[in-house]
């Protein structure tokens, strides 16, 4: 009985690290890219999750309704650069980080005027379950770490094997020389800005069913995306990963040793890594001041 | 003898200009501040007094936004420092409100002073982030791990063991609106007086270049250290007022979600000028009273306004209206004109 509270705890944990991941992921490309740090993408991941659980009451189709949030998620991020973050990419990162929350707010009170304030549940869309050493385990939190995992390679081989990743990747080294060579880095600005967008708002979308829909949701993960950021380094894919599955597990396995640890042990977490190694895991030099 | 004359003259003009730029210096301290004084008579009181301390916890995140450089996600957790140590007293040891004030503040000044040795030698962003974990750190051990002592989620209720204090009865509204007035007053004269020290200008060039301040010899580290504990000090303070105020304080006060209030307001008042926070802190908490009193939802229109202001070039409002002030005042005074 013992091990299996630590299974299902683990792939408890793995699943919530998948979220993580699929939001942190937006914040980091488009601080390493455009240098801004968008908290934005928090108002993405709860219009994902709103605009699923709307369609997935009229349709009745799970997946198609994910991908409806997370195709509205990046209609919602194309408008807000397009008026917005075009305008301010040249400022410095304190300005956008401001602006960006002003979006946030301003955003989860339109959530809040469009949908109201009660949190809603949200049906899963797959309800079978499968054993994983004789411990019952959900599949659908098995998909949503598939779709991770499928999302990062995506992204690792967009980055690596796509001339436009390959301009991106240059882009986060020197935006100068890149502009220089007649690329266009405000069209990569927006091409990323939609892209992170699109994958907060799958992430908002995936997790819905897991949580109640609420206009707060977004602003409850901030302290946790944060985090995951921080602790990969801003800016890397892979200290990403690795720091989003960690804080998953720590959230994880932390609430099973002692409940009130679960929100606290990533801040502690998050703090020991801060004071040793100011970069993050992952942290590029680049940023040190 | 000529001379003589001429040297009294300079030395009565020098003497006159002094007076002057004194006057200057209290009128410019005090007109603010009466007009605040004098909205206590006319606009409802529960809204003056909040803006009142309002207007102090954004001046601690004017002083580390404007002069030290420093964005800090975390305020609340120096806040619900402030509130809790004034809380505990009240509720478990004493019944005098001012000890209350008096605990809260030394219970700021230790913990900012701690946390600031270990903080300061991050810079803004990552400051930002450690201050906001330092915040949710506080919030659940107020609320779950020391729930014997707090009360979790119930809080402390201390407003009927606040015993009346002689001069300014700090449990009567009126006199705390006095006593606030009084405390936002010195705080603000504090900082203004900062502004022209040398403490005050190795603040300023610590956020422009750091290097250039260890070149000249100073302690960067130090005073870096110096005003954040005077800041968080002085959030502590506002901290243990809004305690006395409500008589009641719940983990809610280091709730993560009102991190950023002080930074936006900070901004919307005009980041780094002296009457940024007050016009600040008069307009989020006008705005926030009327409209959650009109639509009910106040979160879109300050994110409206947050966002026209930053687009507009981050001034704030004091940062717009005072060149305008200026130029009036050009107009009006003689010497200018000539």
């Amino acid at each position: 009985m013992e091990g299996n509270i630590w299974i299902s705890g683990v792939i408890y944990g793995l699943s919530m690290g998948s979220i993580f991941f699929l939001l942190a992921i937006g914040l980091s490309l488009c601080f390493g890219l455009m240098r801004i740090i968008s908290l934005d993408q928090l108002l993405y991941y709860s219009l994902g999750a709103y605009v699923a659980y709307t369609v997935e009451t009229v349709t009745h189709q799970p997946w198609i309704s994910i991908l409806c949030g997370a195709l509205a998620a990046g209609i919602a991020s194309l408008v807000v650069e397009r008026w917005v973050f075009y305008r301010i990419y040249a400022r410095e990162l304190t300005f956008t980080m401001i602006t960006s929350f002003g979006i946030l707010i301003g955003g989860v009170g339109a959530i809040k005027y469009v949908w109201g304030l009660v949190p809603r549940p949200a049906s899963i869309p797959v309800e079978a379950q499968v054993a994983i050493l004789g411990t019952p385990v959900p599949v659908y939190r098995l998909i949503v770490v598939a779709i991770a995992a499928a999302v990062y390679l995506a992204i690792h081989v967009a980055l690596n094997r796509t001339i436009v990743g390959k301009a991106i990747r240059a882009a986060v080294e020197d935006v100068d020389q890149v502009e220089g060579l007649g690329v266009d880095v405000y069209r990569l600005f927006t091409l990323t800005f939609v892209g992170a967008g699109m994958l907060s708002g799958l992430a908002g979308a995936l997790h819905a069913p897991l949580v109640m829909v609420d206009p707060q949701m977004g602003l409850e993960v901030v302290p946790f995306v944060f985090m995951v950021v921080i602790i990969g380094g801003l800016g890397s894919i892979k200290g990403t990963l690795v720091s989003a599955f960690l804080v998953g597990q720590v959230v994880s396995l932390g609430s099973l040793v002692y409940a009130p640890l679960a929100q606290m042990a990533p801040f502690v977490a998050m703090l020991v890594v801060l004071l040793v190694k100011p970069t993050g895991l992952y942290g590029s030099v680049l940023l040190r001041r | 003898m000529r001379d003589l004359e001429a040297n009294a003259l300079i030395l009565k003009r020098a003497l006159l200009e002094r007076m002057l730029s004194t006057l200057k210096w209290w009128a410019g301290v005090l007109v603010p501040f009466g007009i605040l004084g004098l909205a206590g008579w006319v606009l409802p009181l529960p809204f003056v007094i909040e803006v009142l301390i309002f207007s102090m916890y954004t001046m601690a995140c004017n002083f580390l936004l404007g002069r030290l450089g420093f964005i800090s996600f975390g305020q609340p957790a120096y806040l619900a420092a402030g509130a809790y140590g004034t809380a505990f007293y009240l509720y478990y040891f004493g019944t005098n409100p001012y000890l209350g004030i008096a605990a809260g503040i030394l219970t700021g000044f230790v913990v900012s002073t701690l946390a600031g040795a270990v903080f300061v030698r991050l810079r803004s962003d990552y400051f930002a982030l450690v201050n906001l974990a330092l915040t949710v750190i506080f919030f659940y051990t107020l609320q779950k791990v020391l729930a014997p002592i707090t009360h979790g989620d119930n809080g402390l209720w201390f407003l009927d063991r606040m015993q009346n204090t002689p001069v300014l009865d700090l449990t009567a509204p009126r006199q705390l609106l006095v006593f606030a007035w009084l405390a936002a007053l010195v705080i603000w004269a504090f900082y203004k007086y900062l502004d022209g020290t040398v403490f005050g200008a190795c603040c300023l060039a610590t956020k422009t270049n750091e290097d250039k301040v260890k070149f000249l010899g100073y302690n960067d580290f130090a005073i870096r250290w110096t005003g954040f504990v005077i800041a968080n000090t002085t959030a502590a303070f506002a901290g243990s007022l809004y305690g006395i105020y409500f008589g009641f304080v719940s983990p809610e006060m280091a709730s993560a979600a009102r991190a950023a209030d002080p930074v936006v307001v900070t901004i919307l008042g005009g980041t780094g000028t002296l009457y940024g926070p007050l016009v600040g802190a008069l307009a989020y908490v006008g705005m926030k009273d009327l409209i959650s009193r009109l639509v009910g939802n106040w979160e879109f229109f300050v994110g409206l306004l947050l966002v026209t202001i930053m687009l507009a070039g981050e001034k704030g409002i004091w940062g717009t209206l005072q060149p305008i002030f200026q130029r009036w005042a050009w107009r009006w005074t003689p010497e200018a004109r000539e």
